[in-house]
């Protein structure tokens, strides 16, 4: 039985960033279906980070177009974009967690404030989401009361809360100790598990290689591979990418 | 506009003169509290318990009373009343000395204990004994910590110099007031004053900042 | 025997007149000028830049000259363009001004302490700019902001003498006239003095506590906080 395709969840067309003289995003271009889990790799500076920050307008890029479902952002409209945002769930390497806040009301907040939920129904949905991510025991804990890897799981139920459409993950265990990183990683599986669809921009081979459907392997502003785990963690086509890949391999060999 | 223009150029020839005036009160002053408040943070950090609840006293009174009531206490009050002569010029330095050594003091001393533990501890471990190693460890690294503190105290004496002229001493207030009971520009003086005060601050400020800068420790941060 | 009948019959009910003054004035500039200060410290930090060019030379004016240089204008000075203000007024609306750009810059450095992080992760949720910097930036900058603002208002108190300076009769004043005519100068001021350090000290205490009862883990003041 053929399944009629619904067009790509997510689409992003020939992003260009300039700051100043500089080109950090030379025309990039991709696409997610939904459930699709692609992971961006690369060196420092290569703008995998600024990427996933244009995708959600935080930083205005130059030149591009994005789509969700089929319909074009208007990031002129306020009301587009706000609302485009809450569709899209970002998870930052340093978690940003309202530091003024419980983890429980860093959930709530902005259910209350930006979809307009009860307080009730929105702790109630908070309390929801932190079981998820196993942090519904912390719950009265504030941010500076937690350890890293806590703190990540807590933005990664905060962003679930408001049911997006995609979630972006910006080095979400860039920042944490070792021992910390393993029960990120399995928040993040769950997810992936449940069929969301996300983008990851990793140093983590082995968990990217075990869990995207896709890697675009990144080097200054351009996307100059993109292919299934296998092929590019091993068997890439391109020059540059064996070479990085080789050396993050054999950095990572028993390690993941 | 002009008839004010007019009153500035003529009475500036009597107002500049006042700014020597104020400075020599700042710097004086200044100078006293710094004078004091190294010896005050000094005793409060590393002093017995009752030396610190004295410094804490004092501390307390210098910092809760209004610098006016200071003035007029010392002035009309115990000079007085112990038959001591002294020049409004005077008494303000002294007063305003007093109650910036109560500020500097509290500068210092945290200055002092934000330097880590083992500075003391490792000019102990070689054997110097306790005063040189305040002397030549903690005081030198405590006093670059406190620019900024200085700075501020600096700007906060500078205005404070302008309530002296209550007690008569001729500084830039006086002058300027002087000039406009003469000639009617009240308006137009006091914005001079202002002025004046401003200018006295801010490049007061840019001296702190150059000292700042010199005597700074490469690769140390805050 | 008979310094404390003087006491309680001259002195006390003019002292009391002069504090009851005081309190009059210092309490309305007080909420005033802090009002006046988080307006324009948010304006200076997230406001059209025009207004923040207007803002920034209120601050660097009424925090340039001297508070009694401004009270002189506000008093002396207005009139020279048709206004009249009485000694009360021009010392309310004085301590107002002043203050306020005080607070401004204490408002100001809180708000730019807060991490650029947490602007993102409320936009990246949806928020608009007001609700980011109301639910968000505010809460934390003004916890941040609690020392600095408090200062201020202790300041307040003691610059309140000034008001004296422009024939505005408070507790400074009161003494003043009170240790003029009976040649008692060092008594009634050391009374004053101690009266202004009774004030001191209660709103240095009820600072305390505020600071105590908002206090969230992760924004302690660094040890031994030096406020000047």
């Amino acid at each position: 039985m053929v399944i009629a395709e619904a067009g790509p969840v997510l689409r992003v067309q020939n992003i260009r960033k300039w700051y100043g003289k500089h080109e950090i995003l030379k025309g990039i271009s991709l696409e997610l279906n939904k459930g699709d889990i692609k992971c961006v790799v690369g060196p420092s500076g290569s703008g995998k980070s600024t990427l996933l920050h244009c995708i959600n307008f935080l930083v205005q890029f130059d030149e591009g177009r994005i789509w969700m479902n089929g319909e074009e952002i208007n990031y002129n409209s306020k009301r587009a974009l706000y609302d485009f945002r809450q569709k899209v769930g970002m998870i930052f390497q340093d978690f940003n967690l309202f530091d003024h806040l419980t983890a429980l009301r860093n959930v709530q907040i902005a259910l209350v404030r930006v979809k307009k939920l009860s307080k009730s129904e929105a702790r109630r949905r908070a309390m929801v989401e932190l079981e998820r991510v196993g942090m519904k025991d912390h719950m009265k804990k504030y941010p500076a009361e937690l350890s890293g890897g806590q703190k990540q799981r807590v933005s990664i139920a905060r962003a679930l809360a408001m049911d997006p459409e995609v979630m972006l993950l910006d080095e979400p265990t860039s920042a944490l100790d070792p021992e910390l990183i393993g029960e990120v990683h399995s928040v993040i599986r769950d997810l992936a598990r449940g069929g969301m669809t996300m983008i990851l921009v990793t140093h983590e081979f082995g968990f990217a290689g075990a869990l995207a459907k896709e890697i675009l392997f990144m080097e200054e502003g351009v996307i100059l591979e993109q292919g299934p785990p296998e092929k590019i963690l091993s068997n890439a086509e391109c020059e540059r990418t064996r070479e990085f890949c080789g050396k993050i391999n054999r950095l990572h060999k028993g390690t993941d | 506009m002009t008839q004010g223009l007019t009153a500035i150029v003529e009475g500036l020839p009597y107002i500049l003169p006042g700014i020597g005036v104020t400075m020599t009160v700042v710097v004086g002053a200044l100078s006293m509290g710094l004078l004091l408040g190294l010896i005050l943070s000094v005793l409060q950090v590393y002093g017995t318990r009752p030396i610190r609840r004295v410094v804490g006293i004092y501390v307390w009174f210098f910092r809760g009373i209004p610098l006016l009531v200071l003035l007029f206490l010392f002035y009309f009050g115990i000079l007085a009343s112990l038959q001591i002569e002294l020049s409004p010029f005077t008494v303000s330095v002294i007063v305003l000395g007093l109650i910036s050594s109560a500020y500097q003091s509290q500068i210092l001393r945290g200055a002092i204990l934000s330097l880590p533990e083992g500075q003391l501890k490792a000019a102990r471990a070689i054997g110097m004994s306790d005063s040189k190693a305040i002397g030549f460890i903690i005081l030198p690294q405590a006093l670059r910590l406190a620019i900024p503190g200085w700075t501020n105290e600096y700007t906060i004496i500078m205005k404070d110099s302008a309530v002296t002229y209550a007690l008569g001493v001729a500084e830039i207030m006086a002058r300027c007031n002087h000039v406009a009971s003469r000639t009617y520009q009240h308006f137009w003086l006091y914005i001079l004053a202002g002025l004046i005060f401003l200018a006295l601050t801010y490049i007061g400020t840019k001296i702190f900042h150059i000292v700042e800068e010199k005597v700074a420790i490469k690769g140390y941060a805050r | 025997m008979e310094e404390l009948l003087f006491i309680r019959q001259e002195v006390a009910p003019a002292l009391l007149q002069g504090l009851w003054v005081s309190l009059l004035l210092i309490v309305p500039s007080a909420v005033c000028g802090l009002f006046i200060g988080i307006l324009s410290g948010i304006i200076r930090v997230y406001g059209h830049p025009i207004l923040k060019r207007l803002a920034g030379f209120y601050v660097l004016f009424f925090r340039g000259f001297p508070l009694l240089v401004q009270l002189y204008l506000w008093y002396f000075g207005l009139p020279y363009v048709g206004i009249y203000l009485s000694p009360f007024t021009a010392a309310f609306i004085g301590f107002t001004f002043c203050s306020g750009a005080y607070h401004s810059e204490y408002v100001r450095g809180a708000l730019l302490s807060i991490k650029r992080g947490q602007l993102l992760a409320a936009q990246s949720l949806g928020f608009n700019k007001f609700l980011a910097i109301s639910s968000i930036i505010l809460p934390q900058a003004i916890r941040r902001a609690l020392p600095g603002c408090g200062n201020e208002l202790i300041y307040l108190i003691k610059y309140s003498s000034l008001a004296y300076m422009v024939t505005c009769i408070e507790l400074t004043g009161q003494g003043k006239i009170l240790a003029s005519l009976h040649y008692k100068y060092t008594e009634i001021f050391f009374i004053v003095g101690g009266i202004y350090l009774v004030l001191v000290s209660i709103a240095t205490w009820m600072l305390n506590r505020i600071e105590d009862s908002v206090r969230i883990p992760g924004f302690e003041r660094p040890k031994d906080f030096v406020t000047t």
